[in-house]
């Protein structure tokens, strides 16, 4: 199927800053895509690019099959979700969503229908007739949505629009947002510098790290997966070991890492003797007990710190050489780990080979 | 006596407040009730009070006529200054724009410029160009005085505007002039508001200008100059007394307006 959107070898730079580097994109019909990165990665400008008020400097965008690079935003099928909101303070919830719409050219009685249909989705009903300073700011949030999506646009573009909401609402709002976009089946890009809202609510998350794609796949692949320190890093939480090959055999290599010797897959690397790899060991991937694991990975630690989260508690062990492992349990397991000196094991299958040239970012 | 010595710059400064209200509402509490006199001199006594100087003024076809007259006038130039300053204020705020500096402070140069030298220069330039003087020419010269005001006003709102608004209006199809129009211009809604009663005041008010620039057709204050040259009368206390109200509930119904606005 031909994607609703293409970026095309696009570049934009700013003098010599060079805000997004050959960025190559595809993103297909009905898709929860994020675009996910630290500030400055050049996901806003890729997404104002996207919404025409961006010009990129080269390269081509394509929109639903047609050259859209130099068509101002008012001549292009997106619409945007500002992170301000940005909707009319002088127009009232009704007049805000209808205007695009007016300015389709709709007659008012069909204007009147889809407007009332929009509020009705985000329960906002009753609420039509009041001037956005009257709303809160989760609900300022569905109108803005609602405004964006009246039009019927081919792609939604949604620049960080939760990041003025508190913790809860925010969280509430992830929900709604993907259940929103799966009943319209509308094609979403969604930009954001929040790892936790790009899992909960994509379907391929684009990682930016300064103006160039670091990784894209499912979330899962994303987090279990990491093709790069950075994604590691940036996506959950993670141990990066950083290790010596002893001997590399198929999907097992012997690693030296801090003199204890761990086994991991190393995927298609075929790394050679003496080489230095990156082994993803993420925090839940352990598992702590009093007694010595009998197979897979194992190491001795010493408890140095734990901190109560709720749900579960986080554990600081340190093992051979000065080395911290970060890792979790369950409350009440706490309890039956005994003192201090604890063991740590973990299956090799659960982490991932990242070749170190990727570590110079 | 501690309390005293550093009560005593809170005291002083009470003290001059109430000299200043005092000094700003006891001639126009004079000018208003010897308009009440019934009698020909504007002097104390009172003795007898009267309503007949205001039945007389509103019978007055000059007056009226000037009134008019500076109404027209203030509706013309109050109408071209902020058309004129919304214009440059936008200039001053759009991107890529060089020497913003230049423009504001040319903008802002005819508040500064004393009366009677733009007066002066008004009227060189008039007949420099074979311009006549009168309605044309005041209403030339009210706008160029009260375009600074507008300027001032409009920015102050454009620099509070979040920037995304036109944005928004962009990305759903509106172009640049719907978006100026249903976007742009109702933000801006009650400053140029407020800026125009200002202009309104400011065009009503100037006599100067208007004495340089004007014609055999009297606006409000030559009118009044005119009277008073011939002599103090309670008549004329009374149409002083007349534009004195109907400006200042003008100025402070504005006033209430834009603030109201403001605090949305």
């Amino acid at each position: 199927m031909e994607p609703v959107v293409q970026f095309d070898n696009v570049n934009k730079s700013y003098g010599k800053h060079v805000a997004v580097d050959n960025l190559n994109l595809s993103i297909e019909a009905g898709k929860f895509v994020t675009l996910l990165g630290p500030s400055g990665c050049g996901k806003s400008t890729s997404l104002r690019m996207l919404g025409g008020f961006e010009t990129p400097t080269s390269g081509r965008i394509m929109l639903s099959g047609k050259d859209v690079t130099r068509v101002p935003p008012n001549k292009r099928n997106v619409n945007i979700v500002f992170q301000d909101y940005a909707l009319f303070p002088h127009m009232s919830i009704a007049k805000n969503i209808a205007f695009g719409l007016e300015l389709k050219g709709f007659d008012n009685q069909r204007i009147h229908r889809r407007v009332s249909e929009l509020l009705e989705l985000v329960q906002l009903q009753d609420y039509a007739a009041r001037l956005p300073a009257e709303l809160s700011g989760g609900q300022r949030q569905r109108v803005a949505l609602m405004r964006a999506l009246a039009p019927d646009p081919d792609v939604l573009l949604l620049d960080e629009p939760l990041s003025a909401l508190d913790a809860k609402l925010r969280q509430q709002m992830q929900i709604e947002l993907k259940a929103i976009q799966e009943k319209t089946g509308k094609t979403f890009m969604f930009v954001t510098h929040d790892q936790e809202e790009a899992l909960t609510m994509s379907d391929t998350i684009v990682v930016m790290n300064k103006g160039r794609i670091e990784q894209m796949g499912d979330p899962n692949t994303l987090y279990g997966r990491p093709g790069s320190v950075f994604v590691a890093n940036f996506i959950g939480e993670t141990n990066l070991l950083r290790s010596t090959v002893i001997s590399s055999e198929g999907d097992v290599a012997a690693l030296n890492w801090n003199g204890i010797t761990i086994t991991a897959n190393p995927g298609g690397l075929a790394p050679r003797h003496g080489e230095h790899l990156y082994v993803v060991l993420r925090p839940e991937a352990i598992h702590c007990s009093a007694a010595e694991p009998v197979s897979g990975n194992r190491v001795k630690g010493k408890i140095r710190q734990r901190v109560f989260k709720g749900n579960h508690t986080s554990l600081m062990v340190e093992v051979g050489g000065g080395a911290m492992l970060n890792t979790l349990v369950h409350p009440s397991d706490v309890a039956q780990l005994g003192g201090e000196d604890i063991w740590l094991g973990w299956k090799p299958e659960t982490t991932t080979v990242i070749p170190d040239r990727h570590a110079h970012n | 006596m501690r309390n005293m010595v550093s009560d005593a710059p809170r005291t002083t400064l009470t003290a001059f407040y109430w000299a200043f209200i005092l000094y700003l509402l006891l001639p126009l509490t004079l000018m208003m009730a010897m308009s009440f006199k019934d009698a020909n001199f504007v002097a104390f006594p009172i003795g007898d009070w009267t309503l007949d100087w205001y039945a007389k003024v509103m019978q007055d076809k000059q007056f009226l006529e000037a009134c008019l007259y500076s109404i027209m006038i203030a509706a013309a130039s109050t109408l071209a200054a902020t058309t004129l300053g919304t214009w440059i204020a936008m200039l001053i705020v759009a991107d890529g724009i060089r020497g913003r500096t230049i423009i504001f402070a040319l903008a802002c140069l005819p508040a500064v410029v004393p009366g009677m030298i733009s007066a002066i220069s008004l009227r060189i330039f008039i007949s420099t160009i074979d311009m006549p003087t009168g309605t044309a020419a005041i209403i030339l010269g009210h706008t160029v005085h009260a375009v600074p005001f507008v300027v001032v006003m409009a920015l102050t709102r454009l620099r509070s505007m979040p920037r995304n608004l036109v944005d928004a209006a962009r990305d759903l199809g509106a172009d640049g002039v719907v978006a100026f129009f249903r976007v742009t211009l109702p933000y801006l809604g009650p400053a140029l508001f407020g800026g125009m009663i200002f202009c309104v005041l400011l065009s009503i008010d100037d006599f100067v200008r208007t004495f340089f620039l004007g014609g055999y057709r009297p606006t409000l204050p030559m009118l009044i100059f005119a009277k008073v040259q011939g002599g103090m009368s309670p008549e004329i206390n009374a149409m002083a007394t007349i534009v004195l109200v109907v400006t200042a509930a003008v100025g402070l119904y504005a006033e209430f307006i834009t603030r109201r606005a403001r605090t949305r």
